[in-house]
């Protein structure tokens, strides 16, 4: 039965991590820039929504709309006032955008710090569980796991079926050909930032039922999200998903068996050893 | 890169033996806040230098180097508290085992490029943290406790002369048939390995290189704090601190740690003295906007400029 229990935790968790990870696959994808202030964005908005709660009762769900809204603004802004200017053709490029974003994390951290201060804070919403038998599923993570299920087949809608989400999947995978069409590889990838940016703000506040945070977890995001692009491949959006679900599970189970210093280690490994051994991931072409 | 700017060239010499000499006496006459600072300021310096080997000349950009560095630190300290030897002894073995363990692990990590690399090294640093806090002998992430004794100045001239012994061994790579074969390779590692280039040897001694360096002062900051555990030195704001130094003086470039390093430590101190609330946000809004003004770094930068302008 604690098997049963261990697993429902890690698929539910999964559900959040893939929708954080959708956010920073599609960045990677279509700009090759792995953003380090990904996990900042997902705590800011998980930080804000708790505040939110905690000082004026607002249902956290009800500001799921305003923190999209304002992940788009601040993701389109960040790319085109910043990461746009940045010479493509230099050798260092890959760094300077590391750098960059490193940067961002960094004013994001200190944003939120001064803005909301250090203590850890979470939203206590849906506190009960349902019981199944001798399982319990909590409510609340049960609530983020279908909300994160749904945004994110409205994401994957949007890259399916859209003239953008084409022009997006088209630069991804090979820039020269989306160019010799005609794509706007320009205005694509500020649009890309800016579709990014918000499905980790949504992420984020789902993620408030889930962690105590501060404005300083950023990074654990920004690895995580690492940890299940890698694992399921780059750029391949259905590849994430399972790379969640293994990352969700092994979170689980490993700090079950292994006690919760020993499981932080635990999706390092994972990682590192799909790196190794699996190159282009689970379900994806080979790494370039 | 200073190659571009003859007059530099020829100042450099002298201009190093000044400083040298200036650093070696500064802790006679300074009082006990500006020689932590001076020593601070020499450490980060230092593992900038460390890891501008790997990251800028071989192009193998790693955020896990401070890996070496903890370890340095806690071979170190169950060394000096465990069989007493004296402390720069026990730094020097630690230096040495972060050498032994980079190269096994250079030789599979190296495998892995660009963000792979970068990120997977990450991850190795936090596992090997996780794992020092799980040894009984390291006091499980409780820490340890080193005698107390010797004091920030013998602390501070372990640590120069490694950044001075750091500086040297860059300004070797940077003339020699190695540092070309790493720039070769940064360059492009399949044309590097057709043209002759042994890329995983070249890779790995780079490796080996930037893990000594950490390796060596780990030991150093041990004594400095007198009181070690894991987050402190697997620290993560240490290592991406000296990364940035690296990248803002100029990436895989003699002087560019130097520059980057005092450059970033004046201004990240003038800020915390003045803005202790906003720090961290006018450090990293101040870290984009040069980043976009200077998109190679401050050395290339200024020695592009003195070319045009001198019409070589």
């Amino acid at each position: 039965m604690i098997l049963l229990q261990l697993a429902i935790n890690g698929v539910l968790l999964g559900g959040v991590l893939a929708l954080s990870a959708l956010g920073f696959n599609i960045v990677f994808g279509v700009m090759r820039v792995v953003n380090l202030a990904h996990g900042d964005f997902v705590v800011l908005a998980a930080v804000f929504a708790a505040f939110g709660f905690a000082q004026f009762g607002i249902n956290p769900l009800l500001l799921l709309p305003l923190t999209i809204v304002a992940g788009f603004a601040a993701g389109a802004l960040v790319h085109y006032a910043l990461l746009r200017r940045l010479p493509g053709e230099v050798a260092s490029a890959e760094a300077s955008s590391l750098t960059l974003t490193f940067g961002l994390s960094y004013f994001l951290t200190g944003a939120g710090l001064a803005t909301f201060g250090g203590r850890f804070v979470s939203v206590p919403y849906l506190t009960g569980a349902f019981r199944i038998g001798e399982v319990s599923v909590p409510q609340a993570r049960l609530l983020a796991f279908v909300v994160a299920v749904v945004l994110s087949l409205g994401f994957a809608l949007l890259l399916r079926s859209t003239a953008l989400g084409r022009a997006i999947r088209a630069t991804s995978q090979n820039l020269d050909g989306a160019l010799a069409c005609g794509v706007d590889v320009d205005r694509v990838r500020t649009l890309a930032f800016a579709i990014g940016t918000p499905v980790a703000t949504a992420a984020g506040t789902l993620m408030s039922f889930l962690y105590n945070l501060n404005a300083q977890q950023g990074v654990l995001f920004t690895v995580n999200a690492f940890a299940v692009v890698v694992i399921g491949g780059l750029g391949n959006y259905t590849g994430a998903v399972l790379g969640a679900l293994i990352l969700g599970l092994t979170e689980s189970f490993a700090s079950y068996f292994m006690g919760a210093t020993l499981a932080e280690a635990a999706p390092y490994l994972l990682f590192i050893l799909v790196l190794l051994f699996v190159p282009g991931g689970l379900r994806g072409r080979r790494a370039a | 890169m200073t190659g571009s700017v003859p007059f530099l060239k020829r100042a450099v010499l002298p201009l190093a033996a000044v400083a040298v000499v200036v650093l070696i006496l500064a802790p006679l006459r300074l009082n006990g806040y500006a020689i932590n600072l001076l020593y601070v300021t020499v450490l980060s310096i230092a593992l900038a230098y460390g890891w501008n080997i790997i990251s800028g000349y071989a192009g193998y950009f790693s955020f896990g180097q401070i890996a070496f560095f903890g370890v340095g630190s806690y071979a170190t300290a169950l060394i000096v508290v465990n069989w007493h030897w004296y402390w720069m002894a026990a730094a020097l073995a630690g230096g040495v085992l972060a050498l032994l363990l980079a190269i096994p692990l250079g030789y599979v990590m190296l495998r892995l490029r660009g963000p792979f690399f970068a990120m997977g090294m990450f991850g190795m640093a936090q596992m090997v943290r996780v794992l020092v806090t799980a040894i009984p002998a390291t006091g499980s992430g409780s820490g340890l406790f080193l005698p107390p004794g010797s004091g920030i100045t013998e602390v501070y001239y372990w640590t120069l002369a490694i950044c001075v012994g750091a500086i040297g061994l860059t300004v070797w790579i940077d003339r020699s048939a190695f540092g070309l074969r790493l720039q070769a390779l940064r360059e492009d590692e399949q044309v590097a390995a057709t043209l002759g280039v042994e890329t995983t040897r070249a890779k790995i001694t780079a490796f080996g290189l930037s893990a000594l360096i950490p390796g060596l002062l780990g030991g150093g900051y041990a004594l400095y704090l007198t009181y070690i555990e894991p987050d402190a030195v697997f620290s993560s704001r240490l290592d991406l601190q000296s990364i940035v130094m690296a990248i803002l003086g100029g990436l895989g470039t003699v002087w560019g740690p130097l520059i980057g390093g005092l450059v970033m430590t004046q201004i990240s101190e003038a800020l915390w003295a003045r803005f202790p609330q906003i720090y961290l946000m006018i450090f990293g809004g101040l870290l984009v906007v040069l980043l976009i003004a200077l998109p190679r770094g401050i050395v290339p930068a200024f020695a592009a400029r003195f070319a045009r302008r001198s019409g070589t």
